[in-house]
């Protein structure tokens, strides 16, 4: 290690270190090789998707293979991270960031990299995180516009108090309608990086304790100054979290092992979401939830029953689908009606060639819950 | 460029009613007299007619520094280049053309009662039409709303409104003390042999009523921050810089500047003087002389 500022100390202390990559998507796949170069200890994957071609020109883990075999992006991620780097621990998980196991997924690491591509997510991961004491690093970017904040518990508010409640949620906030170039992604996610190394090597001082919004084809580059924690606010407001932070990290990883997320899950954290209201008599068809996600054109249903690809592979054979592709992780298929389905062990099946949210619902339903079909 | 702020007397063509004068005369003389704003408004020409027509007035506004909106058509105005697109009710809706043109354009809605003024401000309208006060040729047919939904406006709106339909310096004055501040005329101006004079006339009115002191918002917001300002013009505009541009406002928080630009519902981080506002304290942010004030939209993808 040649660089002064992190030297032997530094990059010991990296690689003791561990971190969140929240969403394996463009950003998050350049966080994590960053993470894993620059000799990151562990490193935590948290992604819901699955790798498909038109990823391939900015989600730079990514290739061809992993597109043909539908792979999950936590999973393919993983893997290509590890030939970069063989010391560093991955932890993939191939799950959806909500409410029910945002807490386990945060547990024992250093600092959170949000690499998610919605608002909702962010909100959940900066509530979590201010009320651990770990330090969130926000980044987007979307058409050519890159923005990144490191936001600290004890230093700076929290993205609740700097963005607003969610509600209103309009159009842009997680559709990337504008389209989206590689070096608007690598900006942003090399401005959280050097903010993270800082935080990490031991260089706190150095971080900038501001929000950065750039953009690459009109050259701009502005730097906001970032307000302290706001009184009141159950997140930044207190003093509390901080010391929590400094030993959470170490004790925490000893604890091997990580909750799998509960199976009740009640909500996807974006987009509009749908309970589902069906006449059904069984009790667990009510606890199926829709949410459309954004820009895609998909909807995802959390079932909320686990379910093994291969069997499930069987099964919608047997009801006539077309199986498109099936690994250890999901299974994707294709009705006879044209409608996709991409069913993930987990319990979540993302719904593409459907009108509304109902539609995907009464399809899982059918597809998926139906006792005999 | 004007700010739509500062923005006082809007002038809509009516070629109808200057047979043997070309357009573009008549709207320099009505710029000549101090028309803030210019819209383009014509039922009856081709879309080539009407793209040469924008262009010309796009031209002739620059000149003079006045905003170019386009009536109904979202994709002549950004194909002119113009500052803004006006819509009724039965045209594209807001949403629709707020998504196609982003921020490149104002957008202006006509509103006949406060339940339509009020969706438009919440929709994000940059401004809103009130109208028609009076019956109108340019409008044959539509009840007439009276200065009582000026009044209304006035209490509830705090979007730049420009009240519309039988304008004219003979009406302006009940139209002003009704709450209004700022007018918007067709035929009294395109229609009289002078336009130039008719707009001075108009704007020296506007004028003399916001030297009195406004009902809204000015005064409301004095008193709600509970100060003594009674003697004093409750017009004291503030001139901030506001995403690197100058501009002057009537509004007296961050949080109802944010709102009079319709951010108020957008995901948007506001920064004051370089430094991030929480949301919640956007309210008891009082705007001084000199701010700079930058709202930065939020970047969500990744």
């Amino acid at each position: 290690m040649r660089f002064a500022p992190i030297g032997t100390e530094g990059q010991r202390r990296l690689g003791d270190a561990a971190v969140l990559v929240a969403g394996v998507g463009a950003l998050g796949c350049s966080l994590a090789q960053q993470m894993a170069r620059a000799g990151v200890g562990f490193i935590r994957l948290a992604d819901r998707d699955f790798v498909e071609p038109d990823n391939l020109h900015r989600q730079t883990l990514f290739d061809e293979d992993d597109a043909a075999t539908s792979a999950p992006k936590a999973v393919a991620a993983a893997a290509r991270l590890r030939r970069l780097n063989s010391e560093a621990r991955i932890e993939p998980h191939v799950a959806e960031i909500n409410a029910a196991n945002v807490a386990a997924l945060i547990s024992g690491t250093d600092l959170v990299l949000d690499g998610t591509d919605n608002v909702e997510t962010r909100l959940l991961l900066s509530d979590a995180c201010f009320s651990r004491g770990i330090p969130f690093v926000y980044g987007g970017a979307t058409g050519s516009s890159a923005s990144a904040a490191a936001l600290v518990p004890g230093e700076t508010a929290c993205l609740r108090c700097l963005i607003g409640e969610p509600g209103d949620t309009e159009p842009g906030d997680t559709c990337d309608t504008a389209g989206i170039i590689g070096p608007a992604v690598e900006l942003a996610a090399s401005l959280q990086a050097a903010e993270a190394l800082k935080w990490l090597s031991g260089n706190r001082e150095a971080m900038r304790r501001t929000w950065i919004t750039a953009d690459v084809w009109q050259f701009a580059l502005r730097e906001t100054k970032l307000p302290p924690g706001r009184s009141g606010c159950p997140y930044c407001g207190g003093a509390g979290g901080a010391q929590e932070a400094a030993s959470s990290g170490r004790e925490s990883r000893a604890r091997a092992g990580w909750a799998e997320p509960s199976q009740t899950v009640t909500g996807g954290m974006d987009g509009a979401r749908l309970q589902a209201h069906l006449s059904e008599p069984d009790r667990e068809l009510n606890h199926m939830v829709a949410t459309v996600l954004c820009g895609r054109g998909t909807v995802q249903v959390a079932t909320g029953r686990e379910t093994a690809p291969a069997h499930c592979a069987d099964r919608l054979a047997g009801l006539g689908c077309e199986i498109v592709a099936s690994n250890a992780y999901l299974v994707r298929a294709r009705t006879p009606s044209g409608a996709s389905l991409a069913v993930f062990g987990d319990g979540r099946a993302l719904v593409r060639g459907v009108e509304t949210p109902a539609e995907a619902l009464e399809l899982c339903r059918y597809y998926l819950m139906d006792k005999s079909p | 460029m004007r700010n739509l702020m500062d923005c006082r007397l809007y002038v809509i063509t009516g070629e109808s009613y200057h047979p043997g004068r070309k357009m573009i005369e008549v709207m320099e003389a009505a710029l000549a007299g101090g028309a803030d704003i210019v819209q383009l408004r014509d039922k009856n020409a081709t879309a080539a007619e009407l793209f040469g027509k924008a262009v010309e007035l796009r031209r002739l506004t620059r000149r003079y520094g006045a905003l170019f909106v386009v009536n109904d058509d979202v994709e002549l105005a950004l194909a002119a280049d113009a500052d803004g697109v006006h819509l009724g009710q039965d045209d594209m809706p807001l949403a629709q053309a707020r998504h196609r043109a982003g921020r490149q354009l104002l957008i202006g809605i006509s509103t006949h009662n406060i339940e339509q003024a009020l969706a438009a401000e919440r929709g994000g309208a940059d401004y809103i039409g009130v109208g028609p006060v009076y019956p109108t040729p340019t409008k044959p047919g539509r009840q007439a709303v009276t200065t009582a939904y000026v009044a209304e406006a006035a209490a509830a709106i705090n979007i730049p409104f420009f009240a519309i339909g039988g304008i004219s310096p003979a009406t302006a004055e009940a139209v002003l003390s009704a709450g209004a501040r700022r007018l918007c005329a067709v035929s009294a101006v395109v229609g009289a042999p002078d336009p130039t004079g008719v707009c001075i006339a108009l704007k020296r009115d506007i004028e003399r009523w916001e030297a009195r002191g406004s009902m809204r918002p000015e005064s409301e917001h004095g008193a709600a921050a509970g100060e003594a300002k009674s003697d004093a013009p409750a017009t004291a505009a503030l001139t901030l810089l506001l995403n690197g541009k100058r501009i002057s406002t009537g509004t007296a928080t961050l949080g109802e500047l944010a709102h009079s630009l319709g951010l108020a519902g957008r995901r948007v981080m506001a920064e004051r003087d370089g430094e991030a506002v929480p949301r919640a304290d956007w309210d008891t942010t009082r705007l001084q002389a000199g701010d700079r004030i930058e709202f930065v939209q939020f970047v969500g993808g990744g």
